[in-house]
């Protein structure tokens, strides 16, 4: 079974959508009008399986939509496959409903978390967004997942890493509301990619020796010259590619990038602090989700983590979890590993630059 | 913004498509007015006044990418600038067009 459809009305809803996406202003305009009246007909949408949700959810259940774009740009699509039914057989859809399952699995067991607001959030995923679309991403309700072009990129729901970023910054979004510019943007950055990883990692089982600490290792092509779209072991080693360019990421403070383009580089700077979270896994050892995941879930999770944090304040307190759930020795690795990145601590950070803006 | 400013012969117009998991695709086109004809200039004009409704400053979040518009030009014999952004699911078609094919 591929879900039901149900489409009310003359128009169905992949003709107005098409007109949206094609037709002319005029058309476009009529055709949105006439979705959004419709959508108000149909069983289910993003938004709207949350308050089923809350009225009957048991800790820790996982609730799944999946979506399908139908190569539209219109959100959420058409529902194809919801919580307990069997695969669709659409390979992007399934792989989207196993990753988000992979997630919600890893911040439930290893960290207690109940899904994105820690109320149990049904997971909504959209995959088939767009023609040859490039990217995936987290729009405040629900994941977004595109094709890729097949040339540089194949479908991005390949990656669970990607997938579980993607769900992390829900989760971000719910705790410390990292504002998405400058240091505190690219500190957003790093925790999606710290727990996407380590969703692979727990997935896998490998320990941090083990890992390839690769953000996207599944989604380029045979033809692109690289590994994956984030190094977090050597930030600005991912590819060097005529199409993609060379990785631009920095991974010590020295080389931090000011810009306003992305934000402030918050897909840039994001290397330092990836780089930090490496290194604190490395020197703990074993299976980076249980200690240093642990260190930065706390403060995440901290409420005296400011939206607009920087690099700085977020190293202090990371240092500050780490001593009261694991202990000096604990504490110590984190500060080296800050250090090594060019990040002082508050109090305590002649090096600190300033130049990032916070 | 209400509309653009009066744009000469001397405006640079600079697309780039930002945001997303792959920073390096941004593919930033840059539009000498002095390269074009009149027809085109007024053209790239009515293309970026209507775009003003869906500029926003709150765009990128969870990796959704956005549209950012540069205009460089002269205003009272000085040089003036400004910036705008267009979250791209808000983008029109003719837009993203002038972005990726640099036509109108």
């Amino acid at each position: 079974m591929s879900g039901q459809r149900h489409y009310l009305g003359f128009m169905p809803p992949y003709i107005l959508n098409r007109l949206i996406d094609h037709g002319s202003e005029w058309q476009r305009s009529r055709a949105l009008k006439t979705l959004t009246h419709v959508r108000q007909f149909l069983p289910a949408t993003a938004r709207q399986s949350q308050a089923s949700v809350a009225e009957a959810h048991q800790p820790g259940q996982l609730q799944r939509n999946i979506y399908d774009a139908q190569h539209l740009t219109v959100l959420p699509g058409a529902l194809v496959r919801v919580e307990g039914q069997r695969a669709s057989g659409d390979v992007a859809v399934d792989e989207a409903y196993d990753a988000l399952g992979a997630t919600h699995d890893f911040f439930w067991q290893v960290y207690g978390r109940d899904s994105i607001d820690n109320r149990g959030f049904a997971l909504a995923g959209t995959a088939h967004y767009g023609e040859g679309y490039e990217n995936a991403f987290w729009n405040g309700a629900q994941m977004v997942f595109g094709d890729g072009d097949g040339e540089v990129f194949q479908r991005f729901t390949r990656s669970l890493d990607v997938v579980a970023h993607e769900l992390t910054h829900g989760v971000i979004e719910s705790e410390a509301g990292l504002v998405y510019r400058n240091q505190s943007g690219a500190l957003n950055e790093s925790i999606s990619d710290v727990f996407g990883v380590l969703t692979r990692q727990y997935v896998l089982k490998q320990t941090a020796e083990q890992a390839d600490w690769l953000i996207g290792a599944d989604l380029l092509t045979d033809k692109v010259k690289g590994k994956g779209l984030r190094s977090m072991s050597h930030p600005g080693t991912a590819y060097d590619d005529p199409v993609l360019g060379k990785d631009p990421q920095p991974a010590h403070m020295d080389d931090f990038i000011n810009t306003q383009d992305d934000n402030g580089g918050v897909h840039l700077n994001s290397g330092i602090p990836n780089r930090a979270f490496y290194l604190v896994a490395i020197a703990l050892g074993g299976s980076a989700w249980e200690r240093a995941g642990q260190i930065w879930y706390d403060t995440l999770c901290d409420k005296n983590l400011d939206n607009d944090a920087n690099f700085q304040a977020f190293a202090t307190l990371t240092v500050q979890h780490a001593h009261q759930r694991f202990g000096t020795e604990a504490a110590d690795a984190v500060r080296k590993a800050w250090e090594e990145v060019g990040v002082g601590l508050a109090g305590e950070s002649p090096n600190e630059r300033t130049s990032g803006l916070g | 913004m209400k509309e653009l400013p009066a744009l000469g012969n001397d405006a640079t117009v600079r697309l780039s498509r930002q945001g997303g998991q792959v920073t390096t695709m941004t593919r930033p086109r840059e539009i000498e007015f002095a390269q074009c004809n009149v027809d085109e200039r007024e053209q790239i004009c009515n293309v970026l006044n209507r775009c003003l409704p869906q500029t926003s400053t709150d765009v990128g979040r969870g990796d959704q990418r956005f549209y950012q518009i540069e205009v460089r030009y002269r205003s009272d014999n000085r040089d003036d600038q400004l910036r705008f952004t267009v979250p791209e699911d808000q983008a029109s078609e003719e837009l993203k067009r002038l972005w990726d094919k640099g036509q109108v």
